[in-house]
């Protein structure tokens, strides 16, 4: 697993990409539309980005006990089935719940 | 850490004025060679990809030797989960360069040396695991390529080294002295070696008593006075020369193997981890040979994920990606690399502890997975082809697309689906010919079959692990051989009278 918060993008979430050896969806891009300082989102907001459900950038867990934790698993968000369209909304959705 | 970026890897390699010929001459600027660069191009991929967050978790791995995080073709694996990784990583190397990206070699080499120097410490007394510990303490911490050297040329298969006309025919010790050892001979088909900066070599085959000086394994800088490099041909190469991408099929990445020459070169004792042990060059070849046979189930299975996604585009673009019978040649192209990818794996996760510490594979499903190898990627490539058609071979050139008569015949003529460029469907026809006939069918093709050992190789290591005996004592159980038999409670049917 690997913390990739990238310069410009989102300041407050972190992100834990898988390896990426056969993604079914564009993890970068997931990544690069969450926005860059949501002031609804708390701080230690933390996004698990796999490319397929087998979940490897959350311990193959497809979703957490961790307040602020949401985890992207291919078209799953914490479990449950999202285009990859929509990827980025519902990580927001959840993050501000 | 000391990571490399790709641009300081190819000026590393730029600078260690290796001596290399190709077609009879010897190549001075060797990096920028239209022939030789996009196999650089490859390794450089490795370094690319280690420097990107996305792939970092499985370009990278934690060294247990200095805590550090190294690339993982430096590593020595530490569980069966870095076996996974390193299955993975490779199917992603295959995916980004359709080609074989050369590192592979070094990485199996330093794990099988691990664990056999360490054998043969325990065995004979000698310092072998230490000075070995070193070397990859030193390679991790230069984030270095180094190139794994085990196939001698071999001469007359029936004789064994020291039988042959010609002693060179297995590199050998010629001279032990004070301060090290002299070295002579040559090591074939040798993948990525003039992208090395550092050569480890290995024999090839189980010494017997007598071929003492065969029995020998070091480390040398690719550059080391002595050695010199003759690059094999590819199919196809010197369209490499024709100064356009679009018959190349893939112009940036490509794969090279070379005939490594030793003329009497020195290699000093803290280089030397076998000499004259020959009773630990068999496991020396086993455990390479196993790690090599895992290896194929990540990097063949990427460079499939490419010619199943060109074969698929092929079909768009002429129309018949709908049709129910190329659907079901996908699929099974899918099904065949995928059981691949599902040996990997399995060989990996099956994987164990080794006396020295670090992780081996499952040897028996290693090979299985290199037995599947030896035959899917054909399969796959023939359904690549059915499904490009007959034009991947018949089509016009790169000169002729641009024509001034002859372009705008193509262009009319090589129409498939309207809102497809004809440029596009050319490309991708040119990559599925690359891959399945051109420079990339020796990765994909030809070294499927013989690389990591050919395919009797594994078929002899599949029956010393199969076990058999286990199974013949299942099958004696079940059908109850051995137990008494109740012959008085048979029911022997009596005579029936049809009438």
């Amino acid at each position: 697993m690997t913390d990739a918060r990238q310069p410009g993008q989102s300041e407050r979430v972190k992100v834990v990409y898988c390896g990426g050896c056969n993604p079914h969806i564009d993890r970068t891009a997931v990544a690069a539309e969450l926005p860059a300082d949501d002031p609804d989102v708390g701080p230690g907001a933390t996004v698990h980005v796999s490319g397929c459900p087998r979940a490897c950038a959350s311990d193959h867990l497809l979703t957490s006990d961790d307040p602020g934790t949401v985890v992207v698993a291919g078209e799953l968000v914490d479990g449950v089935p999202t285009p990859q369209a929509d990827l980025a909304t519902a990580v927001m959705s959840k993050l501000k719940e | 850490m000391a990571l490399k970026t790709p641009e300081e890897f190819i000026q590393s390699i730029a600078d260690l004025d290796l001596e290399i010929y190709l077609f009879g001459e010897k190549v001075d600027d060797y990096v920028n060679h239209p022939v030789i660069r996009p196999s650089l191009n490859c390794i450089a991929m490795t370094y690319e990809l280690a420097r990107q967050p996305e792939y970092e978790d499985l370009m990278l791995a934690t060294s247990h030797l200095t805590g550090t995080k190294v690339n993982r073709f430096t590593h020595i694996h530490q569980s069966t989960e870095d076996l996974v990784k390193k299955v993975k990583m490779q199917r992603l190397l295959g995916q980004k360069t359709g080609s074989c990206f050369q590192r592979c070699v070094g990485m199996d080499a330093i794990n099988a040396l691990w664990s056999v120097t360490h054998d043969t410490d325990q065995a004979k007394g000698t310092d072998y695991h230490e000075r070995f510990k070193k070397y990859v303490l030193f390679l991790q911490e230069n984030d270095l390529v180094a190139d794994g050297a085990m196939t001698d040329p071999k001469g007359d298969r029936s004789k064994s080294p020291s039988q042959q006309a010609d002693p060179d025919m297995y590199l050998h010790v010629v001279e032990k002295r004070d301060d090290g050892i002299v070295v002579r001979g040559a090591k074939a088909h040798q993948t990525g070696s003039c992208n090395s900066h550092e050569i480890m070599v290995m024999p090839t085959i189980a010494m017997r008593p007598g071929d003492e000086d065969y029995a020998v394994s070091f480390s040398t800088p690719s550059n080391a006075k002595g050695i010199s490099y003759i690059y094999g041909r590819q199919s196809c190469d010197t369209r490499k020369l024709e100064g356009n991408e679009l018959d190349v099929g893939n112009s940036r990445f490509g794969g090279h193997e070379a005939l490594m020459v030793f003329d009497d070169v020195f290699v000093p004792w803290d280089r030397v981890y076998m000499c004259g042990e020959i009773e630990f060059s068999g496991s020396l070849v086993e455990r390479f040979g196993g790690y090599h046979r895992q290896s194929y189930g990540g990097c063949k299975v990427g460079v499939g994920d490419v010619l199943i996604g060109a074969a698929s585009l092929a079909a768009e673009y002429n129309g018949a990606a709908k049709a129910s019978h190329v659907k079901d040649k996908i699929i099974e192209m899918t099904h065949l690399n995928e059981t691949l990818f599902a040996c990997g794996v399995a060989c990996s996760a099956e994987g164990h502890q080794t006396t020295a510490g670090n992780y081996e594979i499952d040897m028996l499903l290693a090979n299985v997975c290199k037995q599947n190898v030896t035959r899917f990627p054909y399969e796959i490539a023939r359904l690549a082809e059915d499904l490009a058609g007959g034009l991947m071979v018949t089509m016009p050139s790169a000169q002729d697309l641009a024509g001034e008569k002859t372009g705008p015949l193509v262009e009319k003529y090589l129409v498939g689906v309207c809102d497809t460029p004809v440029i596009d469907r050319m490309r991708v026809l040119r990559l599925i010919e690359n891959l399945t006939l051109g420079t990339a069918a020796v990765g994909y093709r030809t070294e499927s079959m013989h690389g990591a050992g050919s395919p009797q190789a594994q078929r002899i290591m599949i029956a010393r692990q199969s076990n058999l005996d286990h199974k013949k004592e299942l099958a004696r159980e079940l059908a109850r051989v051995g137990k008494p038999w109740e012959k008085a409670k048979v029911k022997v049917p009596t005579a029936v009278s049809a009438g």
